[in-house]
């Protein structure tokens, strides 16, 4: 049995669904993000599992006993917030040591736990400031000293970086992951950025409208999406209506285009059609060595985006994306010319059945 | 030797012009405010050192000091609004707190209730008062301390609207809801989180609140009169029928102690403005 269980965890406010038959099973000393948009019951999954709200349905079990109904104070989870939370009446020091003063720990075990604690998050300068002597940065490192420091059975994260500049929030996503592993903590970090959650995570939740779309790891999320909503969410994507051809073989047509794909076409037929997606990074040029599908293409428009060369392409009549790494003897071709670029058979994900219009058919 | 081309020397009159007379006027208004409140002021300062005749002194002060009504007047009062303001921070800190996190419905409601100190004249709420608690079961302005009670338990109520809107401004600059969560997570309990998180960050409003609710009850007159109090209104009314110079010497001493009380708030709270510059 997995040291943290959600078993069929509903939360409803009035007649809204907020969490619908949410299960998971967390394994001590993972790191589990839940990823998804506004609204999606991210926020509310992680505060019943905090305590401070009480599932309509379902248990929450912590090492085998049953804390659905436990006050959030008796279930010893470190919460980081958004807005930091600290306690702006006091110290760096008193802010860390806060929940040791409130389990009445010695004052030595006191000094020592905020000591460690401090050095863990390289604020030894800091102790004895308050907290709006500090940058957002330092005041989040404070924010997880602090529920460090009760030694918290599980790390609850709530979106702890978004009120972070870029550069800060790099930084400390890696620090928090560093200090998570190094302490063997179970952490549960919810966010809507997929670039945090891919990079920070050992398993992923995706939830859209209440409901658990996916679980895996972020290379199966992002590889092997198994709903149009996770393949759209994480990472870019291109998508077009395509018409089967021989679902057998796994043969599309885009526009007239030939596509192969290695999805699996059951239950499809001849003119059926599809929603098609392909990663805008699984494109390459023909040039540099041809692949399962290559297609003519006309180059629309080139965008610099750094490390990256976003190339906009026209297949047929569908508007595509092609990303490629920049390095300096990168040779792209000039605008308005037509190329060739070239895909695998497994980069092209066929997403749903679609009806005639382009819209998905009511289930 | 540089001279200043007539043309650019004009050009700068004209530019600081509008200037200079935005400042003037801005002095202008701030000199009669200051002379509207100052010549009262001024005044009564001045009537209450004529208390010896042809000669400027303290002696309306001395008498004052030296009537044997006047201290115990004073400390009655000065009693009473220390127990209002304790009695109130007691009901209202928790409510405000609660409708602020848990009832935010009821927050109409409390406002409402806010509002009747100032609808209902006090006469009517003192005649109510005393019809209500003059008779068993609830004989409770039987004797003059039951009946000084109950004038604390109606000075809570004046001053109700007073504390509450202090209390709530204070609750609506912090984040109460995570602040109270990151207690409860960190396993504090509802007094803990109260006591060391939510009122050491109200302080600034807290003790606004018991500035106003001071000031509320150290010169009430109408209340007190009615229940037959010994308080510093009624003697200060006594006062005004009786003498001459001592009523202005009673008025600049309870001005002095409002001054007094508002310095003490700067002096403690100063610290506090500082700690939440940066939220």
């Amino acid at each position: 049995m997995a040291y943290l269980t959600l078993s069929d965890v509903s939360k409803q406010f009035a007649d809204t669904f907020a969490v619908k038959d949410f299960n998971l099973g967390v394994e001590k000393g993972e790191f589990v993000s839940f990823l998804g948009p506004s609204g999606c019951g991210k926020t509310t999954t992680l505060r019943m599992v905090a305590g401070f709200e009480t599932p309509t349905n379902g248990t929450i079990t912590l090492d085998g006993a049953d804390i659905t109904e436990q006050s959030p104070n008796q279930r010893n989870m470190g919460m980081i917030f958004q807005s930091y939370a600290l306690f702006p009446n006091m110290t760096v020091a008193q802010n860390i040591g806060f929940g040791l003063r409130v389990r009445k720990a010695s004052k030595p075990e006191i000094n020592e736990r905020v000591k460690e604690m401090v050095s863990l998050v390289n604020l030894e300068k800091h102790v004895d400031k308050y907290p709006f002597q500090l940058s957002g940065g330092q005041q989040q490192r404070v924010s997880l000293a602090r529920a460090l420091a009760i030694r918290p059975n599980v790390l609850l994260l709530d979106e702890p970086l978004s009120a972070l500049d870029a550069k800060i929030r790099v930084s400390l996503r890696a620090q928090i992951r560093e200090i998570q592993k190094r302490l063997g903590i179970t952490a549960i970090f919810v966010t809507h950025d997929q670039e945090e959650a891919l990079s920070i995570s050992d398993r992923i939740v995706v939830m859209y409208d209440g409901n658990v779309e996916q679980v895996g790891t972020p290379f199966d999320i992002y590889n092997f999406p198994r709903t149009p909503f996770v393949a759209n969410f994480v990472g870019s994507l291109n998508t077009a209506v395509a018409e089967v051809t021989d679902a057998a073989k796994g043969l599309l047509n885009v526009d007239g285009v030939q596509f192969t794909s290695a999805a699996k076409m059951d239950g499809l037929k001849k003119g059926d059609k599809v929603r098609i997606a392909i990663r805008p990074e699984r494109f390459s040029f023909a040039s540099e060595g041809k692949k399962a599908n290559v297609v003519d293409c006309r180059i629309e428009n080139i965008t610099f985006l750094g490390s990256v060369v976003r190339v906009h392409i026209l297949i047929g009549n569908s508007r595509f994306t092609m990303d490629t790494f920049n390095y300096p003897s990168l040779e792209l071709p000039q605008i308005g010319t037509t190329d060739q670029v070239t895909c695998s058979r497994e980069a092209v994900l066929v997403l749903e059945e679609v009806s005639a219009n382009g819209h998905v058919p009511a289930a | 030797m540089t001279t200043t081309p007539a043309s650019a020397a004009s050009a700068t009159v004209t530019v600081q012009h509008p200037v200079t007379r935005k400042r003037l006027s801005s002095w202008l208004i701030f000199g009669v405010v200051s002379l509207y409140f100052l010549i009262p002021l001024g005044a009564t300062f001045y009537w209450s050192l004529r208390g010896t005749k042809d000669v400027l002194g303290f002696e309306a002060y001395r008498k004052l000091f030296a009537d044997t009504n006047f201290l115990p007047a004073f400390s009655q009062s000065i009693v009473n609004a220390i127990a209002a303001i304790f009695l109130s921070l007691l009901i209202v800190v928790p409510t405000a707190y609660w409708v602020t996190l848990r009832l935010p419905k009821l927050r109409s409601i409390v406002e409402f209730i806010a509002l009747l100190p100032f609808v209902i004249p006090a006469v009517v709420l003192v005649f109510g008062i005393i019809l209500l608690y003059s008779r068993p079961p609830l004989l409770w302005t039987a004797t003059y301390n039951s009946s000084r009670v109950v004038l604390i338990c109606i000075y809570v109520a004046l001053s109700f609207p007073y504390m509450f809107r202090s209390v709530d401004n204070g609750l609506r600059a912090i984040d109460v809801r995570a602040l109270t969560e990151a207690a409860q997570s960190l396993g504090a309990n509802w007094p803990t989180i109260l006591l060391q998180v939510i009122f050491p960050n109200l302080r600034t409003a807290l003790l606004s609140g018991a500035l106003l609710t001071f000031a509320i009850v150290i010169g009430e007159l109408t209340i007190a009169l009615y229940m037959a109090q010994h308080t510093l209104g009624p003697y200060m009314s006594d006062l005004t029928r009786s003498k001459v110079y001592e009523p202005s010497a009673m008025a600049i001493v309870a001005f002095a102690i409002t001054w007094a009380a508002m310095g003490l708030i700067q002096l403690v709270t100063g610290g506090q403005a500082q700690t939440t510059a940066g939220h």
